[in-house]
């Protein structure tokens, strides 16, 4: 019965998102760390994560001037290579006078603050799901099945664009809808690791000695099917950060004068143009970013599951 | 099998249910709909009068129940904003959301199955990391900046393509692009890993030490057996693209179901916003409903399972 | 090979499919701008309704004042009031207005107009039942009488001086044997007029074609139209519409942002041309017993405000051309309408931040602001206040929802505009916002009698003094910030002969190709 309420396309959204389950158990530490130096793509991803997060941590210190700080008189100058671009603004100004580079570096705290908040949001009710059903199975099972089929039934960007229509869009808001709509992968994948898992000796020994459900849940299962979060999280940390980037473009995501990287593009569309270098920057550096994570996120997967590379 | 189908049916009705609920209830509780019905300038007298015509001082649960008594006897309301009945708004915008669902469809599948087909056979080679390049980069480009992109090159630029409308096919060319092209890298990774995984059978292995020509091998065994899990995520790609041409339609004031979408939600229209949330998510319900019988009915362990 | 051509026979059936229902979407006609005397435009919004009364937008009165005629018309230039479908008027006493009515009017079904579509029309749409969405446009009318054939009128339920002024505005009138049979639905589904263009095919939601109506009376202020035919279509994303204009897809589009416009000007094959508007910006503060920021009830709070706003660089670097700062909240050409003794609040930071210290802010101030459109201009407020010290949460919301808020007193700080439906005289704009309305969040009882003073005298002179007391009470307790108007800019083929009014309203009927 349970397997009854399960759709195929979990299928797809198992083998998109994470490793055979067989390779949980063979991937110990220093297998996994010798082959992920051998994927490229996940060195280059991490790479580019690395530099992101290092310009969002150091925004303050490399930014030459205040992100927020308007001059009506400074409005749109391009960036130095451009034959009107100066030295002070070394990417320009957007259309209030506002330096660009300033807001491209608080830009990337930003996006990747929306993107770790939503997956980790996400994650921790997917996952809560995805133990349970997978642990417990019946009615359990059943119950968080049928919750996962609602939740894929609904289009995200329409649930997402009403809410944050009607309630008014915030950083808090966004998070907190994307958050609440994203968990269904993790609750997917989580619960498929999970019944993997479930059958193994330690878990089974772990049982017969007496130890609570919740030791078990967390204690032996969580570690073993983390391999699996941490691949979804990657994923819908990309999704996260594109679909806020959507809702921007659309208004309806982080409201000014917070420099997101969606609502900068949003606002340089009316300049793109004539001034192309307003929406380039931004698009440029949002693609990039979700390239890495990408590319983390798969060359994880393939880590982990070194068959499916074949 | 009958038993399977019975049950799934019932499953696909819950959840169609639970679907509509929630979505009323979201709506109904984020905003207060007098207050957008009554308009600019519109005083506290009058914003009360417009409640009160429009039954809307009446119990959330109570509109609730006669609304889906309603649906359930063919009438799906008047649209609070265009004024008209919403069965036959949503319908008069369905065509153009479909054409574009699935020529976006297509536009993938023609993308993505000979390089999926290609990447599987020469694994690890450049051309499967190209393709897999391609993927993950078709997935970093958001939709809209890339739909912006091909409106400067193809509209301003070249003036080969129009920009806005739905006239011809023309207004259709970039719009499909713009949707389809971020739905090929799912279909592309699953038709590959479905062929390394059939290459490696052993009905494949025999036929090829039979000595059957590689062609008719991976079109005759392989494609076909990979192509199974390809036909139940194409019937539930088709309900993802139908709602994410929200932004698309937008751009390309493409005058669908998604851009009636975002009207609705902009100024409140609860009976067409319910609809149309309702009727993708019958749509998904649908989709994944056939492409699971059509998957039981081919392969027997899932009935089962 | 068997299955790769099944595979090609199924591609081949889809591709069909999909031409099949490419065909089913109906085709626009092939249309080209000058080269056929029409003008492709574009809007940004569609209407809900077409039928004036049911819609609140902006392109429902521009489509609104095409297809229909008023009573009275006013003059863009000049603002003096002509007789439309009334061929003269008279005031018999303050509440009662006599109407001559034009014999020989046509409507667009062939129909004869007479007091009785007047009749029918007004008493309609001012009962609460016809659920008439802009309210305020009609609430004021008690009832309408036939006096003969050609002779009507009209009683307001309480004095009502602008009443002129909403008669050539607002108010249209529907040939009424039509509209009693269809209703508001059938006027949309199939709109029937007497304006000098008819409508002859609507999408809802999609596009409007208007063509030239050759009956249109000759004794119309309003000209004979020239342009055969105008093709709306509604394009939601200006890029959209700027894309469009730029690749030869649109003759006209109107509220190009000024950078925009701009940029546009260089362009050979467009002219754009600007102008002022009637609507103004302004900021609101909630200073009401339960507002959610006590700071706005000190009044060198709000005045630090008001100094900490450049409106001159605003209106010179992203407003635009047209625009004029302001110093009271009306509109200058309003009967009523003055900022003479009004306290003025010039740019001044430093002021600003020496004010909010010595209100108890010297570590400045959060505060909450809602804005609903002219988003680049709220982030400039947004940045000036930070300026000084005041960081500000921006809430930018649908029109709707923003009133929401304002109305149920939970706003701080509002950007707001307001358009006074083109209605030329200040009980349109003042007292929307501070007589006790809905939308007052000051509620100050001496401002609110003298605007009652102000709608509700005969006298022309009482009615002003009334209002310049109000409005300077406003300025000097600097309840609100008044900001600028708003100007318009408007891009189109070069070809294109046009001239652009405060009204925001572009007629069409006196447009021609050069």
């Amino acid at each position: 019965m349970p397997g009854l309420i399960r759709a195929s396309v979990w299928h797809e959204m198992t083998i998109a998102a994470a490793p055979s389950p067989s390779a949980a158990e063979d991937s110990a530490a220093t297998g996994f760390a010798h082959r992920a130096v051998r994927e490229p793509a996940l060195m280059i991803g991490l790479a580019l994560i690395g530099v992101f997060v290092t310009l969002a941590v150091f925004a303050q210190v490399l930014a030459t001037h205040d992100p927020y700080a308007q001059d009506l008189t400074r409005r749109t100058i391009p960036p130095l290579w451009y034959a009107k671009g100066n030295w002070d603004h070394l990417l320009g100004t957007d259309p209030l006078g506002r330096d660009y580079l300033a807001r491209l570096l608080f830009g990337a705290r930003i996006s990747l603050l929306i993107g770790f908040c939503v997956a980790a949001l996400a994650g921790v009710i997917g996952t809560v799901m995805g133990l349970a059903a997978g642990y417990f199975g019946g009615k359990v099972d059943i119950a968080v099945s049928f919750l996962v089929t609602t939740r894929l039934a609904m289009p995200v960007i329409l649930v997402a664009l009403a809410v944050v229509a009607l309630i008014g869009s915030s950083l808090v808001v966004v998070i907190l809808v994307l958050g609440l709509l994203k968990w269904d992968r993790f609750a997917v994948v989580i619960r498929s690791a999970t019944q993997q898992v479930r059958s193994l000796d330690y878990v089974t020994a772990a049982e017969a000695i007496g130890a609570s459900r919740w030791r078990i849940l967390f204690g032996e299962i969580l570690p073993n099917v983390a391999p699996h979060l941490i691949v979804v999280a990657t994923l819908e940390m990309a999704s996260a950060i594109l679909l806020e980037a959507a809702l921007s473009f659309l208004g309806l995501g982080v409201q000014p004068p917070l420099p997101s990287w969606g609502l900068m593009i949003s606002e340089a569309k009316a300049y793109m143009f004539f001034s192309f270098w307003l929406i380039a920057l931004p698009g440029g550096a949002l693609a990039v970013l979700i390239l890495a994570i990408n590319l983390v996120g798969d060359g994880l997967r393939d880590v982990l599951a070194p068959d499916g590379r074949g | 099998m009958a038993r399977f189908v019975v049950t799934r049916l019932a499953l696909a009705l819950a959840v169609a249910l639970a679907v509509s609920i929630i979505a009323f209830l979201l709506l109904r509780l984020s905003g207060d709909v007098a207050t957008a019905l009554a308009g600019e300038g519109a005083q506290q007298a009058d914003i009360e009068a417009v409640r009160k015509i429009y039954g809307l001082d009446r119990p959330v649960i109570v509109q609730y129940g006669e609304w889906l008594w309603r649906v359930m006897s063919g009438d799906f309301g008047t649209s609070l904003y265009f004024k008209t009945d919403v069965a036959s708004l949503v319908l008069s915008k369905l065509p153009t959301t479909l054409v574009l669902g699935l020529s976006s469809l297509v536009f993938s599948l023609l993308i993505a199955i000979p390089l999926g087909i290609i990447a599987a056979l020469y694994r690890n080679s450049l051309i499967d990391r190209l393709a897999l390049g391609l993927a993950v980069i078709g997935q970093a480009l958001p939709n809209f900046f890339f739909a912006l992109l091909l409106i400067m090159v193809f509209s301003i630029t070249l003036r080969w393509l129009p920009v806005s409308g739905s006239g011809t096919w023309k207004h259709f060319v970039m719009p499909t692009i713009a949707l389809g092209y971020y739905a090929a890298p799912a279909f592309m990774r699953l038709i590959r890993a479905g062929m390394i995984e059939v290459l490696s059978a052993d009905y494949v292995r025999t036929a090829r030490a039979k000595g059957l020509p590689a062609r008719l091998v991976i079109f005759k065994h392989a494609l076909r057996n990979a192509i199974v899990p390809v036909v139940a995520l194409t019937a539930v790609q088709l309900g993802f693209l139908l709602g994410g041409s929200v932004v698309i339609e937008t751009i390309f004031a493409l005058d669908g179901l998604g851009y009636l979408a975002y009207q609705s939600i902009a100024n409140k229209d609860f009976p067409v916003m319910q609809v149309v949330v309702l009727l993708l998510s019958l749509v998904y319900v649908g989709l994944t409903l056939m492409a699971d019988i059509a998957n039981a009915w081919l392969d027997p362990r899932i009935r089962v399972a | 090979m068997v299955w790769q051509g099944r595979w090609m026979m199924a591609g081949k059936w889809i591709v069909g499919f999909v031409l099949a229902l490419g065909v089913f979407v109906a085709p626009l006609p092939a249309s080209a701008g000058k080269a056929d005397n029409s003008i492709r435009f574009a809007y940004d919004q569609a209407p809900e309704n077409v039928d004036p009364y049911f819609n609140n937008v902006r392109i429902g009165v521009i489509i609104g004042q095409h297809v229909w005629d008023t009573l009275i018309y006013r003059d863009p230039q000049t603002n003096e009031y002509k007789g439309q479908l009334a061929e003269s008027w008279k005031q018999i006493d303050d509440r009662t207005y006599e109407f001559m009515l034009r014999q020989g009017v046509t409507f667009h079904n062939g129909d004869e107009f007479d007091a009785d579509d007047v009749v029918y029309t007004l008493n309609f749409v001012s009962k609460p039942e016809s659920k008439v969405v802009t309210q305020t446009n009609v609430s004021w009318i008690d009832k309408a009488e036939k006096i003969d054939k050609y002779h009507v009128r009209v009683t307001t339920k309480k004095v009502f001086p602008a009443a002129i002024e909403y008669f050539a505005g607002p108010v249209v009138i529907h040939p009424h044997a039509y509209y009693e049979k269809v209703g508001p639905k059938g006027q949309n589904e199939k709109p029937v007029g007497s304006g000098p263009f008819k409508v002859t095919a609507y999408s809802p939601g999609k596009s409007i074609t208007l063509e030239r109506n050759p009956a249109y009376f000759k004794a119309s202020p309003k000209a004979q139209a020239k342009i055969n035919r105008i093709d709306i279509r509604f394009i939601p994303d200006r890029q959209t519409q700027l894309a469009e204009i730029l690749s030869d897809g649109l003759d006209f589009i109107m509220s190009v942002p000024k950078d925009q416009a701009d940029q546009l000007q260089a362009v050979p094959t467009l002219q754009v041309v600007s102008g002022e508007t009637m609507r103004i910006v302004f900021m609101q503060m909630n200073i009401l017993d339960n507002t959610p920021a006590p700071a706005l009830r000190d009044e060198r709070v709000r005045r630090a405000i008001n100094h900490a706003i450049d409106r001159e660089a605003m209106v010179k670097n992203i407003v635009g051309a047209g625009s004029r700062p302001l110093a009271t909240i009306c509109f200058p050409t309003q009967v009523g309408c003055t900022d003479e003794g009004a306290a003025r609040y010039a740019y001044d930071p430093a002021k600003a931040k020496a004010l909010l210290a010595e209100a108890g802010f010297a570590n400045g101030l959060d505060l909450d602001i809602v804005a609903y459109r002219e988003r680049n201009q709220t982030e400039a407020i947004i940045g000036y206040l930070k300026a000084v010290g005041i960081r500000t949460n921006l809430r930018f919301l649908q029109y709707a929802a923003l009133r929401d808020v304002i109305t149920s007193g939970k706003a701080m700080l509002t950007h707001q505009t307001w358009g006074s439906f083109s209605v030329n005289d200040t009980s349109a704009s003042t007292p929307n916002y501070f007589a006790f309305r809905a939308e007052d969040i000051t509620r100050d009882e001496t401002v609110r009698d003298l605007l009652n003073k102000g709608d509700n005298s005969v006298d022309l002179a009482t009615r002003k003094d009334a209002y310049k007391g109000a409005l300077k009470i406003i300025a000097d307790k600097a309840y609100a910030v008044p900001l600028y108007s708003l100007p318009v800019y408007y891009a189109a083929a070069a070809a294109l002969d046009f001239k652009a009014y405060p009204d925001e309203l572009p007629r069409f009927w006196e447009m021609r190709y050069k």
